[in-house]
């Protein structure tokens, strides 16, 4: 049930655009605006207030969802659970030789311009050199890398910052978004809470008996990561993803009203759910998507928690 | 009596009003030489006695006479002067105030020459000749010089020593005194720190929530007998609160929380004026407005260079069907930016530009653009040198005008259909600004203000304006503007208006779709309540509340 | 542990100023006149003189002086074309001016009102607070309710889940319209009033009929917030309390003969809390950062609106004043979380 209602939503996605829909959903009907569902004029569904088929609307917005919020959505947990994890895992304990702070030090010296380029470029020769003729023995001058700091600070720092003005901040410089864009907006701005999730999480499941169990018996340190401990810390993130999925269709709702969203003609369904505001006698444009949006995050959610009941059986 | 605001004024410095909000606050709060009237929609003397004598001096400089009324005093009793005017004035030149506008807009103000005898009368000496300085020299509200600068220390220095920036060491330091002062004043928000000779003080301002004015118990104006309208004051408390949302302001104007709901969203005053229940207790409004909704092209750009191209664009706006759509029939389709409602001025012999997309292929035609369909569909024509040049757009429209949303969409709808592609950008309002200054964009939507008294397109559309954001200017159109500035009789000046309007048309730099409608709802219990074309479309302080309401 | 806190503590002001920093920075990197100039000239009125390009450009260069903003932005400037290179401005620049201000408790005058930016925040707050702070209370003790009940697996766990899932689909603007055209419409139920907080000529502060009122005026926005943020917080919890209901210890304890309840309240609930202390977390600064969408459609004055205001109008200093509240109240909240975890669960040691 919930599986063949997401397949729908894909397949309609898909084939929007060989869909015989009766009205385009970017050419507004200026004879009939805001009109009811069923009423004359062969609108379905009804129009918006801008005079845009609600039908129309909703089969193309769908497309975006399914091919904007949702990657973002999934984009944005990956990130965050791979770096929440690794920084929940390591902490700020991992060593690096000298060599590699050199290198690194050196790139962002020529990356950056500053004065002397040479010196930067020297550098990072200082450091590739070091690297190969490492030294046997004798002291590694290896520093800890803050991992786990440096992933929450910046983290903590978007999250602070408001995302009104991060957003400003990114419209104004590059001077309009683009769906691909978008989705790279929306990914930047989500995966902070993922993170938080899955390195409370890891932490957690470091301090359990079979990690250590793991380190007793030499496996490496990665392979621990990757396939004992991140199966465990990323279980958050089953039920975090219907939610991050509504959260991300409510921020690009709000980037639209902001007008550094989508372009107008691409249809979605937040800002459609938003046209409400200027016509509350409308319901029509907020009760078709609100449903359309219920059935899909309640069939997320029974998705992302069916394999756990499977697994209490 | 409560009417709504959809925004906080932010700040009551009557010298520079950031928003509509804080321009009606002062409207209360000050008192100018001249204000306009409601009801005659034409500017009636206020603080002055009576329109100013007009004097031309050779054909440059215009002299016109002042005398305040001899009623008219400041709240401590001391007589409003000559000298507080030119105090004003020089406020409005004094370094490190929010004044730039106003500096801007009175510049052509060279001196104020006092009488001799007596000290109400006075002379502005002005730079340039135009019907309209009579009206423009009497637009902003007197302050009191007293208690603004008590030392007189703006007194040493003439107008003309002020405008002279930078300013002279020892001018300058005195000027920066008195801003000081002016600046804490103006941020105190204290009726008591800066006093007006209007008729209502500010009793309370909670910022977002409300702010209430009394009415001064012994006011100049209610002497007059018989009182004119811009000096009448019924009500005894105003309050104006805030309220961003329409629907919850609407809401509160249904429970009758609010009074007066000025400037409502089309679709909100239709869904209400249809409802029974709101019939029996609201009254309705609606008046012409000078705000017309415009698109304009950047000449600037090689592809809209020529009237030719922009004439055929002009033809894929439906104006009409937007009218309807979006306004519900009210408002009014125009043939340039004079509204119809001005009769004498508006060139009825002109027709709208029709919605024609088919015609305007044959338009591009002619403009030598041709159709093809490789590398990519889509319209060309060849620079001479280089790659040729394809004829493509970007609307730019800010973000928060809903109307213009389906303005741009209708656009591009239509000339997808003809095979110009069109690209949509809604902007954020300071991104826009920058735009529009940068000219980052090929075609703007936005609404253009006028009024009924001045007729000045200098900065609007003269070539040598730098707030002319299309850059359109031909020597024809600039001599015509600089005609109609400096006409010396209304009937030359409607000659010239209405070739204007033609010239207009015929280049097409920008697109006049249509005068947008002023619509009110206001409680059944208030009578007096004047709606006319004037902002904020209403007047607030004649209205008054029926003890028993109308059965 | 004293100290570890001073280190923990010294640490989260150092990130906020480097945060501030960067957003002041930011924001002022493409400031001007421009932006912040007067209503825009759309108006046909002035003088018949054409404001030339010369005149335009004196007129915005009088507003960068006035504002301060024709110095250069930071100590060092990037270089502008590829050849060039960094070039030092000396201690006359916006951020050194800003930062000595700052460290003198001065956060500078608002653009748009002239202000002191202390003022503005300290007004917006004492709004703010007690409308979030009421809804963040409720929706933590509501959520903890729903979920230790959910956990006992009754008859009504599917539907209320269900309905919880749904609802959070529903976008807070949706919520709060909703509810006004329910509770505070005449042609509906006419039960709570639709906006602000009551006209102060209605009952005198200080006294019970001006809290009574004030509360009354808080029922409908307060209950959009906690609509708005209960499931999220109630699913999170669910999930992790199912979760650790599974696992061995909560076997053991059900085999040692403990009732199901008191497995749940005294065993699960302790670690299940865990992940949600993360997101306990993120409430804190919402706190202080208000709640923008609610403020604007309930006519409710507060920090959502200042900061949103601010951003719109490039009012810079309460923006990064704004910001500068804000990070402080995370990172205080991040400190929180940190001993909060550490008493949730001892074995995670600090690390320092």
């Amino acid at each position: 049930m919930a599986a063949a209602w997401l397949g729908l939503l894909v397949l309609v996605a898909v084939a929007a655009p060989w869909l015989p829909l009766p009205y385009p959903p970017n050419v507004p009907d200026l004879a009939h605006v805001a009109q009811a569902p069923l009423s004359p004029g062969q609108h379905w569904l009804g129009t918006d207030a801008q005079g845009l088929d609600v039908l129309s609307l909703l089969v193309y917005g769908s497309r975006t969802a399914v091919f904007i919020t949702f990657p973002a959505a999934v984009l944005a947990a990956m990130v965050g659970g791979v770096l929440g994890g690794a920084a929940g895992f390591w902490g700020n304990r991992v060593r690096a030789a000298a060599g590699y702070w050199l290198l690194a030090l050196g790139a962002a010296w020529w990356f950056l311009r500053l004065p002397m380029f040479g010196l930067g470029l020297l550098m990072a020769a200082a450091g590739v050199a070091r690297l190969l003729w490492r030294p046997r023995r004798g002291a590694a001058y290896s520093t800890s890398v803050p991992l786990d700091a440096a992933v929450m600070g910046v983290a903590t720092a978007l999250d602070t910052i408001p995302h009104l003005v991060l957003v400003l901040a990114i419209a104004a410089g590059t001077g309009g978004v683009s769906a691909l864009g978008l989705l790279a907006i929306l990914a930047f701005t989500a995966w902070s809470t993922p993170a938080r999730l899955v390195r409370a999480q890891m932490r957690r499941t470091r301090a359990l008996p079979f990690t250590e169990a793991a380190q007793a018996a030499g496996i490496p340190a990665w392979q621990i990561w990757l396939k004992h401990a991140m199966p465990h810390a990323i279980s958050p993130l089953r039920a975090a993803l219907p939610l991050s999925l509504a959260r991300l269709l409510g921020l690009e709702s709000t980037l639209s009203f902001l007008g550094v969203g989508l372009p107008p003609e691409v249809a979605s369904w937040g800002r459609l759910m938003a046209s409400f505001r200027y016509d509350t006698s409308a319901w029509w444009v907020f009760v078709f998507p609100i449903t359309i949006l219920t059935f899909s995050m309640l069939s997320l959610h029974f998705l992302s928690s069916a394999p756990r009941r499977q697994a209490a059986r | 009596m409560r009417i709504r605001w959809a925004r906080d004024p932010e700040t009551l410095d009557p010298l520079f009003a950031p928003n509509l909000a804080a321009f009606d606050a002062n409207n209360l709060l000050h008192v100018s030489l001249l204000q306009g009237d409601i009801a005659t929609q034409q500017l009636a003397p206020a603080l002055a006695e009576q329109l100013p004598t007009v004097q031309l001096v050779g054909d440059s400089l215009t002299r016109l006479q002042y005398r305040i009324r001899p009623a008219a005093t400041w709240d401590n009793g001391r007589a409003v002067l000559a000298s507080d005017v030119d105090f004003t004035l020089k406020l409005m030149l004094c370094p490190g105030l929010p004044n730039e506008a106003a500096r801007n807009q009175y510049s052509f103000i060279r001196a104020v020459l006092p009488h001799p005898q007596d000290p109400r009368r006075f002379t502005l000496l002005c730079r340039g000749q135009s019907l309209e300085f009579a009206q423009a020299s009497g637009d902003f509200f007197i302050l009191p010089e007293h208690s603004l600068d008590p030392r007189g220390l703006l007194r040493r220095w003439s107008l003309a020593d002020l405008q002279r920036q930078p300013l002279p060491l020892p001018a300058d330091s005195g000027a920066r005194a008195v801003a000081q002062q002016y600046l804490a004043a103006v941020a105190s928000r204290s009726s008591n720190r800066l006093s007006g000779c209007g008729p209502y003080e500010l009793l309370k301002w909670e910022k977002d929530r409300f702010l209430s004015f009394r009415r001064k118990p012994r006011w100049w104006g209610s002497r007059l007998q018989p009182a004119p309208l811009v000096l009448q004051a019924r009500p005894q408390q105003l309050e104006y609160v805030i309220i961003p949302d329409v629907a919850t302001a609407a809401l509160a104007l249904q429970r009758g929380d609010v009074d007066v709901f000025p400037q409502m969203p089309a679709r909100e005053f239709a869904r209400l004026r249809a409802a029974p229940a709101a019939r029996s207790a609201l009254r309705f409004y609606t008046s012409p407005s000078y705000d017309v909704a415009t698109a304009g092209f950047n000449t600037r750009h090689p592809a809209l260079a020529d009237a030719l191209t922009r004439r055929a664009l002009s033809r894929c706006f439906d104006a009409a069907g937007l009218l309807r759509a979006t306004q519900l029939g009210e408002g009014q389709r125009t043939v340039g930016i004079i509204s119809p409602a001005d009769r004498a001025n508006y060139n009825d012999s002109l027709a709208p530009v029709p919605f024609a997309p088919d015609s305007a292929v044959a338009l591009l035609r002619r403009a030598g653009w041709q159709r093809r369909s490789a590398p990519h569909e889509g319209w060309f024509r060849s620079t001479g040198r280089g790659a040729d040049q394809q004829l493509r757009l970007l609307v730019r429209y800010r973000a928060e005008e809903v109307l213009f949303g389906t303005v741009a969409l209708q656009f591009q709808a239509a000339a997808a259909s003809i095979g110009v592609p069109v690209t949509l950008r809604p902007t954020e309002p300071g991104t826009f600004a920058t735009a529009m200054r940068s000219g980052d964009f090929d075609v703007y939507l936005r609404v253009l203000r006028g009024n009924p008294f001045m007729f000045n397109f200098t900065q609007l559309l003269h070539s040598a304006s730098a707030n002319n954001v299309t850059k359109f200017g031909t020597p024809a159109s600039d001599r015509l503007i600089a005609a109609i500035a400096r006409a010396d009789n209304p009937a030359r000046r409607t000659a010239l208006l209405r070739q204007f309007q033609a010239l207009l048309q015929a280049e097409a730099p920008i697109v006049p779709l249509f005068y947008l409608p002023n619509r009110v709802a206001a409680n059944r219990a208030l009578t007096g309540l004047h709606v006319g074309s004037l902002r904020p479309g209403f007047a607030a302080a004649t209205i008054e509340r029926v003890a028993q309401p109308a059965p | 542990m004293a100290l570890r806190i001073a280190w923990h503590l010294l640490r989260t002001g150092l990130a906020a100023w480097a945060l501030v920093s960067v957003v002041f920075l930011l924001i002022h990197r493409d400031l001007g006149a421009v932006q912040l100039g007067s209503p825009d000239a759309s108006e046909q009125r002035g003088s018949g003189v054409p404001l030339s390009a010369a005149a335009q450009a004196a007129t915005e260069q009088a507003i960068d002086q006035r504002l301060g903003l024709d110095e250069p932005l930071f100590y060092v400037s990037p270089p502008a074309e590829a050849r060039a290179s960094w070039r030092w401005n000396g201690l006359r620049n916006q951020y050194h001016r800003w930062a000595t201000q700052l460290l003198r408790g001065n956060l500078g005058q608002s653009y748009r009102t002239g202000r002191a930016v202390g003022a503005e925040l300290a007004d917006a707050l004492a709004f703010t607070l007690p409308l979030t702070g009421l809804a963040v209370a409720l929706s933590v003790g509501g959520a903890l309710l729903l979920a230790l009940g959910l956990a006992g697996r009754p008859w009504w766990q599917r539907p209320v889940r269900a309905g919880l899932v749904g609802l959070q689909a529903l976008p807070l603007f949706g919520v709060g319209l909703l509810l006004l055209l329910a509770f505070a419409n005449p042609e509906a139920l006419d039960w709570f009033p639709g906006y602000g907080l009551g006209q102060t000529t209605d009952q005198p502060p200080g006294t019970w009929g001006y809290l009574a009122a004030y509360l009354w005026h808080l029922v409908l926005p307060t209950a959009a917030l906690v609509l708005s943020a209960l499931p999220e917080l109630t699913l999170q919890l669910h999930a992790s309390l199912v979760q650790e209901l599974g696992s061995h210890y909560a076997v053991t304890a059900r085999a040692k003969g403990l009732a199901e309840p008191a497995v749940i309240r005294r065993h699960a609930l302790r670690n299940a809390l865990l992940p949600s202390l993360a997101q306990l977390a993120e409430l804190l600064p919402a706190l202080v950062a208000g709640a923008v969408v609610v403020e604007v459609v309930f006519a409710l004055p507060g920090m959502g609106r200042l900061l949103a205001g601010a951003a719109v109008a490039r009012d810079a200093p309460v923006l990064v004043g704004g910001v500068l509240l804000v990070g402080a109240a995370r990172m205080l909240a991040l400190l929180a979380t940190d001993v909060l975890n550490f008493w949730a669960d001892p074995r995670i040691r600090w690390q320092s």
